[in-house]
């Protein structure tokens, strides 16, 4: 076993708490001249309060109890926003709304090249229409935004 | 009494058993607490703290371990940040107070009524080295369990303890070789 001296040299040499941790259970802790240099545990327990000093307090179990009862009892409250977020919120609403509103009149009104589909009866026209041999009445429809055309005939009363 | 006496439940008997475990285990962690901070109302308040935590977190708790080291572990965090906010509130404080204050006449350090009682001797232990020596001198600690509640390795939890023991020892053979002199 190293010396008492060898020891605490050794220890104030080098301030690791590993090395320091390794020297007291080498020699610290065996060696009975240096556990007269640290106070024992009846010493100490003299400097504390103890468990006996105490008894379970009413008040205290009162300010616990009703803690737990609201974490208990209550739903849980949607967490408030800011007033910094709320305007936040409705601004970045608002620029959605406004980019969908304007992608859809754009959709509508494409200035390049691609035409609109034009009006059925500017693109398609029937002259005379007959079903089973008797004149009849045609309607002509043309779905908005589309280019399909639908040509509905039917006997005329 | 341990943690199995707390039996999942309504809330009702939740709090109920609850309850048991409150009256087995507050007045130790009411003493551990006032023994690292030093004031009733900061323990108090710290403990309080600490049940509800417990409370939430009791089926995370690994049977496996010890009841009694997770929830003094629990307690010495609460600790730990009653500690950390009364430093802020001190330094803050400081700053407001730059007015310079008269104080009243104080009797000169050295006389016997400005002593410090045995209890400020633990203030000149920081608050590891005050809970690792409360613990092993309170409650039997040995270094693997401090180290449990320190959240550090046994050898470092050691060199608290040895630290405390040795300024302990100091400060209290001064104290008597003051006494002596008067």
């Amino acid at each position: 076993m190293i010396s008492c001296n060898a020891a605490d040299f050794l220890y104030r040499l080098l301030p690791v708490k590993p090395w320091r941790g390794f020297l007291i259970r080498v020699h610290f802790d065996r060696c009975p001249h240096c556990q007269k240099q640290l106070a024992g545990a009846a010493e100490a327990r003299t400097l504390f309060v103890q468990e006996a000093d105490f008894r379970p307090g009413v008040a205290l179990w009162q300010g616990i109890a009703g803690s737990l009862a609201e974490e208990d009892g209550a739903t849980p409250e949607k967490p408030v926003l800011a007033a910094g977020s709320r305007i936040w919120r409705w601004a970045a609403a608002g620029i959605i709304v406004a980019f969908m509103v304007g992608y859809w009149a754009w959709k509508d009104n494409r200035p390049d090249g691609v035409p609109v589909a034009a009006s059925a009866s500017a693109r398609f026209e029937l002259e005379y229409v007959r079903v089973g041999g008797q004149p009849a009445d045609a309607y002509v429809y043309q779905p908005q935004g589309s280019d399909m055309i639908i040509v509905w005939a039917g006997k005329a009363n | 009494m341990d943690q199995n006496t707390f039996v999942p439940g309504g809330p009702e008997e939740n709090r109920a058993a609850f309850r048991t475990l409150f009256d087995a285990y507050s007045p130790a962690a009411m003493a551990m607490a006032v023994n690292i901070l030093g004031n009733r109302a900061d323990a108090e308040d710290a403990c309080q703290e600490t049940f509800i935590q417990v409370y939430r977190h009791l089926d995370h708790f690994d049977s496996r371990r010890s009841f009694k080291t997770w929830f003094t572990a629990i307690l010495y965090r609460r600790c730990f940040d009653q500690l950390r906010r009364r430093r802020r509130s001190l330094a803050l404080l400081r700053k407001v107070e730059s007015d310079p204050v008269v104080l009243p006449t104080a009797a000169p350090a050295s006389s016997p009524a400005n002593r410090s009682l045995p209890a400020g001797l633990l203030d000149r232990l920081n608050a590891k080295e005050r809970t690792a020596l409360c613990l092993w001198a309170n409650d039997g600690y040995t270094a693997g369990e401090i180290s449990e509640v320190l959240r550090c390795t046994p050898g470092t939890a050691r060199v608290y303890l040895f630290q405390a023991r040795k300024k302990i020892k100091k400060l209290l053979e001064k104290d008597h070789d003051f006494l002596q002199r008067c």
